[in-house]
């Protein structure tokens, strides 16, 4: 009994506490600049499966958007002070979670960049909706950001389920190739993008024969292998959503098969570059996939992207550009409002349209935050046609942003 | 049909080799080796390391990356789970746990997380007639090597005085040793002879499956169901379970896809339930 | 918790509350929540193994299972979170009967196997099983309020959790301390004797992995709606691998050994997350190679050992297999049952 009247004493001294220090969260009372300088904190996974395609090396990206900001305005620049911190969640939900909390309140981050993979992203999501401080995602793929767990202060930023499943579901299928045999990884991404893909495929003519659900992570796709070849009719096209180390598995064991001679092209969901440089352009040579960026399509990409590699020492993936853009975008953002109040900069954010290296054609949607932007259908090279080093693809066509993403969804209530 | 049979016999192949390397050297130690998968994995990248920086290919890779595993392995016997054997199993259980979470965190701050690329051996790029249908060579391969080493190891285990050594001190440890025979001298041998079988294993996975730090994690955990399913203690048993789950799971794969991840854990259930000690274990009074 | 001298025992137990209720201004408060959850996670398990001689490598079942129920009853339902987090417990306790009841027939290593095996099976339904989980998006949004009191800030879900952490506490004390908890620990040392003097052995395995269950459920359950919500992490291998080690840094058979591993792991990782340092396994595995080749009476088992000699220690706080001092190899090396 006396430990808990102890414990009721320590709960209302902590709520008068907590009430002073935390204040309402980003109203912007009084001072323009909160704490007198803004800091970018970079929310990530370095040590697990998605460090090497984001990881540290957006962290780069995110300082070289800073230098630049300052470089653009000098002394007319709002904010004079701007740091860039970033943690690792491990690809660990709870991590992310906690994290976030700690980056909002005593590291004073004004916003939170990245955070791949879903459950991470709809942890930290939650807090900044809690905080009422500002978060743009570009790490994570799922639509459920922009759906029914959309908030006022959470951005989409890149690309999610839906762009990759129609850019390529439907680009392929108006190209010709009308069959398709769909394998997909037995879990939320996988059944999203089997979704949405066997619905793109449809709205532009074509037919799924079979779409079988693999398991995850797993090492043997021969079953589903032997199987194309015999299905009727006949596939054209097998469209794979395995991501990471589950897609080299089954594009090395799709090789050994020999299913491109006998007639049953590769389409591939999600492929970052990273998982070409691991395949090795041959193994791939061919498949096409959408892609949100690439680091080598037009010269202005090339030359941020040399400027990139002289800083990270390596060529960006798309997600590093991306974290460049949102960094830019928000930056911008509080330019424009002249403080950095959360309010504030989230009115300066909706509805802008703008273009920058990573984004073309860009708007930043209203209704549930999303950013759409032109993206584009690339295809491996042979590596008779590798020039240089991660010079991997080809970029078939573009995809204006209104097709390449989906219409906001009525389920998000901002 | 025939040729999903076969195909699940190639899947086998792996647990075989992981399982039997697990078998022999629970025999002889008494230890199950949690870093069994880490060894697997450093099999996967020992060759890539070799092609990679020394432009060694595949089939070199095949006898020297399981030798040096195999020498790594006996030092570690050597060095540290010696000194843990006397004591409760768990000890080692944990300290290759732990080892296994070292091996993998070193490769990943090394190479990254993203699988390496690493092409298939040119001898082996063909198919292959089996007469019913054809087949990828290199899958072939695999499922031969597979069955000669375990077919080998078999023969050494009955036909020859170390194997006899080997069976003897598994079955009856203290017996053993009674009769003056001096199982010690072999258990350094044998445990670096298990982790070769696993390095093995890498090797011939590298081709045709991802090759990454986290392959070896969790696959560990479906190689012990198969050894439990086998019978820990019988060296048979686990290769024969080995078979008989990628058999089964390149069926459910087929037939009941929703299962296919849970099956081999399902059957697990079912034979404990029915012989506790494993389809080929020996039910033994404990005392 | 056992000390010898009855005079230490409240002291311990007064310091210990006292830390309990100062952590939150000690350390960040949502790393106070999970220090506590993670405390009585490990005593749950040290319950199993330290008091019971098994070691379980599948607890990330129960901790994971119950976080996803507690989660689910207080999404759908709207019961004040309490409920909720029994609710989770007693979902583990009723998995732990069919994987306890085929898993206690095994002895030692086979039993770590075995409940690692099962954990994963737990694993691969909670990711496919989509439309209840949320799959790899997680159950997201779990409500953390009390009688219409919004818990939503960390420092005040610390106090309105405590209670129940205590609680868990409590219950493991008394096991501990009951004749059956002392029925264990005769089975632990010497089943064949416990077994030739009647007691049914594997009904009170059965019994204790349930308790153990259980109580990892009430801890993985505070734990999920502290975070607001459920992840796949909950019930994959790497936290079974957590807790054990968490278990086996502070001291196998100790409890409160197990509550000291729970705060350092938990702040280690919290300084790695942010010190740039990539290879946290590397950190985590090597504390667990030199625990176990040099330290295998953990941190507290150590420190206690050098304040009291080692004479005055009983034969239930060694850990398995080194029972006064002689190396043991147990029953069940080459034979499964």
């Amino acid at each position: 009994m006396r430990a808990l009247g102890r414990a009721a004493a320590l709960v209302a001294a902590g709520a008068t506490i907590a009430g002073c220090a935390g204040g309402p969260g980003g109203g912007g009372s009084g001072e323009k600049i909160s704490d007198g300088k803004v800091v970018l904190a970079v929310l990530n996974d370095q040590s697990a499966i998605y460090a090497d395609l984001s990881g540290k090396s957006s962290v780069t990206a995110v300082q070289m958007a800073v230098d630049d900001y300052k470089a653009r305005y000098g002394g007319k620049a709002v904010v004079k002070d701007i740091e860039v911190v970033s943690a690792d969640h491990q690809n660990k939900p709870e991590v992310a979670n906690s994290k976030a909390q700690e980056l909002y309140d005593r590291q004073k981050a004004d916003v939170i960049l990245d955070v791949p993979s879903s459950a991470a992203a709809l942890a930290v999501a939650g807090v900044a909706k809690g905080k009422k401080k500002i978060f743009m995602d570009i790490g994570a793929a799922t639509t459920e950001l922009e759906g029914a767990q959309c908030n006022k202060y959470t951005f989409h930023y890149g690309y999610n389920t839906w762009m990759l499943a129609h850019g390529t579901g439907a680009t392929v299928t108006e190209d010709g190739s009308k069959n398709w045999y769909i394998v997909y990884p037995d879990y939320a991404f996988g059944q999203d993008m089997q979704k949405n893909f066997t619905a793109a495929v449809k709205d532009a003519g074509g037919t799924v024969i079979q779409a079988d659900p693999a398991p995850f992570p797993n090492d043997n796709f021969s079953t589903f292998l032997l199987k194309a070849p015999g299905l009727d009719p006949k596939p054209q096209v097998l469209g794979t959503m395995q991501a990471g180390g589950d897609l080299v598995n089954l594009v090395k064991q799709y090789n050994e098969y020999k299913l491109r001679d006998k007639g049953i092209g590769l389409a591939v969901g999600l492929m970052f570059i990273t998982d070409i440089h691991s395949l090795g352009p041959d193994a791939l040579a061919g498949t096409k996939f959408t892609d949100a960026w690439y680091w080598n399509a037009t010269p202005e990409n090339r030359a941020w992207a040399d400027k990139f590699q002289a800083k990270a020492g390596k060529r960006p993936s798309f997600p590093n550009a991306a974290n460049y853009s949102a960094a830019t975008q928000y930056l911008e953002a509080v330019q424009r409002a002249g403080t950095d109040g959360a309010d504030a900069v989230v009115g300066q954010l909706e509805g802008h349209t703008f273009e920058d290296v990573f984004a073309k054609n860009a708007t930043i949607r209203a209704q549930d935050h999303l950013l759409t932007h032109d993206v584009s259908l690339a295809q491996v090279k042979p590596s008779s046609e590798v020039t240089e080093p991660w010079d991997y693809e080809k970029v078939l066509k573009p995809i204006p942003a209104d097709k390449a993403f989906q219409p906001a969804s009525p389920a998000c209530k901002l | 049909m025939l040729q999903q049979a076969f195909n699940g016999l190639v899947g086998g192949a792996f647990y075989a080799l992981l399982a039997l390397g697990l078998a022999v050297i629970f025999g002889m130690l008494g230890v199950v080796n949690f870093a069994h998968g880490a060894f697997y994995m450093l099999g996967a990248f020992g060759s890539y390391i070799l092609l990679d920086h020394f432009g060694v290919g595949f089939w070199a890779a095949l006898v020297t990356v399981p030798l040096v595993l195999g020498l790594a392995g006996a030092l570690l016997e050597r060095l540290f789970v010696r000194r843990l054997a006397p004591l409760d199993p768990l000890y080692n259980f944990l300290f290759t746990f732990g080892l296994a979470l070292i091996l993998q965190d070193l490769v990943k701050r090394e190479y990254g997380v993203q699988s390496q690329p690493y092409p298939r051996p040119e001898a082996l790029a063909g198919t292959v007639d089996l007469g019913l249908f054809t087949y990828p060579a290199y899958q072939v391969f695999v499922l031969a090597v597979s069955l000669v080493v375990c077919g080998a190891v078999w023969v050494v285990l009955t036909r020859t005085r170390v194997g006899m050594i080997v069976r003897a001190a598994t079955e009856r440890p203290e017996l053993t040793r009674a009769l003056g025979i001096d199982v010690g001298r072999w258990v350094t041998p044998v445990f670096g002879f298990g982790i070769a079988l696993a390095g093995l294993a890498g090797v011939l996975a590298a081709p045709m499956r991802a090759v990454n730090p986290l392959m070896g994690a969790d696959l560990i955990i479906t190689v012990f169901a198969v050894v439990v399913i086998g019978g820990l203690g019988s060296i048979f048993g686990s290769v024969a379970a080995g078979f008989a789950i990628g058999l089964v799971s390149a069926l459910g794969n087929l037939y009941v896809p929703a299962l296919s991840q849970t099956l081999v854990f399902i059957l697990m259930a079912a034979v404990l339930l029915w012989r506790p000690a494993g389809l080929f274990g020996r039910e033994e009074s404990p005392s | 918790m056992i000390a010898s001298r009855p005079a230490a025992r409240p002291l311990l137990l007064a310091t210990g509350l006292l830390l309990a209720l100062a952590l939150p201004w000690m350390v960040y408060p949502p790393v106070a929540l999970d220090i506590a959850c993670w405390a009585l996670f490990a005593a749950a398990l040290d319950l199993l193994l330290g008091f019971t001689g098994l070691l379980s490598f599948g607890h990330a079942a129960f901790w994971g299972t119950s976080a996803y129920v507690a989660g689910l009853i207080a999404l759908r339902s709207g019961l004040p979170f309490p409920v909720a987090v029994l609710g989770g417990a007693a979902s583990a306790a009723l998995l732990a009967l069919p994987i306890g009841y085929l898993s206690v027939r095994l002895r030692g290593i086979y039993f770590a196997m075995v409940t690692l095996a099962f954990a994963q099976m737990v694993y691969f339904v909670v990711n496919q099983w989509r439309g209840l989980t949320g799959g790899e998006n997680g159950l997201q949004g779990v409500p953390r309020e009390l009688f219409g009191l919004d818990l939503s800030d960390s420092f005040l879900f610390y106090y309105a959790g405590l209670p129940l952490v205590l609680l868990g506490f409590l219950a493991v004390w008394r096991i501990v301390r009951s004749p059956f908890g002392r029925v264990l620990a005769s089975i632990r040392d010497n089943p064949a004797r416990a077994q030739a003097l009647g007691y049914p052995v594997d009904r009170y395995r059965l019994l204790a992995f349930v308790l153990s269950a259980a109580l990892s459920g009430l801890a993985g359950g505070l734990f999920a709606v502290g975070h607001g919500f459920a992840s796949l992490e909950n019930v994959y291998w790497t936290t079974s691998g957590q807790v054990v080690m968490m278990v086996v840094l502070g001291g196998i058979g100790t409890l409160w050994g197990g509550v000291l591993g729970a705060a350092l792991v938990v702040l280690l990782n919290d300084y790695l997350v942010t010190s740039g340092f990539e290879g946290i396994g590397i950190v985590t595995g090597a504390i667990f190679v030199i625990i176990v080749l040099v330290f295998r009476r953990g941190v507290w088992g150590t420190a206690r050992d050098l304040v009291r000699p080692r004479s005055g220690g009983g034969r239930r706080d060694r850990p398995p297999g080194e029972a006064d001092g002689t190396p043991a190899r147990p029953q069940g090396v080459g034979s499964p049952v």
